[in-house]
């Protein structure tokens, strides 16, 4: 059955918002919005390099529209969990939950990635690996967020 | 474990932001309630197992946001939907106003057009009511749709509007496939190759 992290975006709706980001690219004046919501349908492409697409595109607009940072993180951790890259996908989701520590929505997709990487027997590696890798550059975002709430 | 599942079903949760779509549904699937319960990005999606008639059936609930930033894509969860929940707050009459915003959306992004159609009122737990209960189930009338009062917080309501239109789906023909193909008997169904999901793989 699809959940978050296998459903697929209709074809239709990728090249819609694909085309709307791309009018606004060549005109030089693309908005968070356009690009968000291209981000959005690239991280629930079946091709890893559309999902490859839609995360730069999220690690963009985390930079530099702080307005949507909690939804970035969100979509940056299934992107990179999509990816199977679940060690940097866990990560995003540890540094919102930093943040918003009861947040249901994001303790699911935890508990979803978690199943994910039990099924394909990889739990053991994450715990011994990547998790100290990722922390630096985790670290940074985390903070960001923070100073954005107390704003 | 799935072998006394009858069909999984595809469910939807829609509505304005702050209704109680995401309340209902913890309320729903955990048994619980969160006072701090936080807006919605993009979609949630949960998974319960419900009794229904004396058969099991599986339902895939997907949570929608409300926030108007995500409405541009939410339409495109609707596909293949069996049932959908339309969501407004009993003591926000802007709420209700924009159910009729809310089923014409379902009318032109749903692909099945017998989706059975249920509007639950929200927060009944409240002092300060705006709508009342006459007006919403005139209301649902005359969109032909299954109205249930409801308090994710006390609980109230909960479980009945859930299991009602999941009653009402599986009485709908057409709308819903059993695992077991036409010509097997269910009761064959564990000797059968792993990829006879063919006709549920299907539906979700
Ligand atoms: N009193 C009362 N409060 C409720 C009830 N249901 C939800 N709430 C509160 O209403 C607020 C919004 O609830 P949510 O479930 O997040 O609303 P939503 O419809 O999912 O909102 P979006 O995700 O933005 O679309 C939260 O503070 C809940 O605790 C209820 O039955 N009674
Ligand atoms: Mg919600």
């Amino acid at each position: 059955m699809a959940d978050v992290l296998t459903e697929i975006v209709q074809p239709d709706d990728l090249k819609k918002f694909e085309k709307i980001y791309h009018e606004q690219l060549y005109k030089n004046d693309v908005t968070p919005k356009a690009q968000f919501e291209y981000a959005w349908c690239l991280v629930r492409s079946k091709y890893p390099t559309d999902i490859q697409k839609g995360i730069i595109l999220l690690e963009e607009l985390y930079k530099t529209h702080e307005e949507g940072q909690r939804d970035y993180l969100y979509f940056l951790a299934i992107g990179n969990a999509r990816l199977k890259q679940y060690t940097k996908a866990l990560n995003y989701v540890r540094s919102f939950l930093v943040i918003e520590p009861g947040n249901q929505q994001v303790i699911t997709l935890q508990q979803t990635i978690k199943k994910r990487m039990e099924k394909e027997g990889l739990v053991g590696m994450a715990m011994a690996g990547g998790v100290v890798l990722a922390v630096g550059a985790i670290v940074g975002v985390g903070m960001a967020i923070a100073s954005k709430v107390k704003s | 474990m799935d072998e006394d599942i009858l069909t999984t079903l595809k469910i939807l949760i829609i509505g304005e932001s702050g209704v109680g779509k995401s309340s209902l549904l913890l309320r729903f699937t955990e048994d619980n309630f969160d006072p701090e319960q936080t807006l919605t990005i993009g979609v949630d999606f949960k998974t319960k197992k419900l009794n229904i008639d004396g058969n099991t059936v599986k339902l895939a609930i997907w949570d929608t946001a409300g926030q108007e930033r995500f409405r541009t894509l939410t339409p495109s969860y609707y596909r293949d939907a069996q049932g959908a929940i339309l969501v407004f707050d009993v003591s926000s009459y802007a709420t209700f106003s924009k159910l009729s915003t809310w089923l014409n959306e379902l009318e032109t992004y749903s692909t099945k057009s017998n989706i059975v159609k249920m509007i639950v009122g929200n927060k009944i737990d409240v002092d300060n009511r705006e709508v009342s209960r006459e007006e919403a189930m005139k209301f649902a009338r005359r969109y032909q749709t299954l109205y249930i009062e409801a308090s994710a917080k006390t609980r109230d309501g909960v479980q009945t509007a859930f299991e009602e239109l999941v009653h009402k789906i599986i009485q709908t023909p057409g709308l819903w496939e059993s695992y077991a193909s036409d010509n097997i008997h269910i009761g064959d169904r564990e000797h059968l190759p792993r990829s006879s999901c063919a006709s549920y793989c299907g539906l979700v």
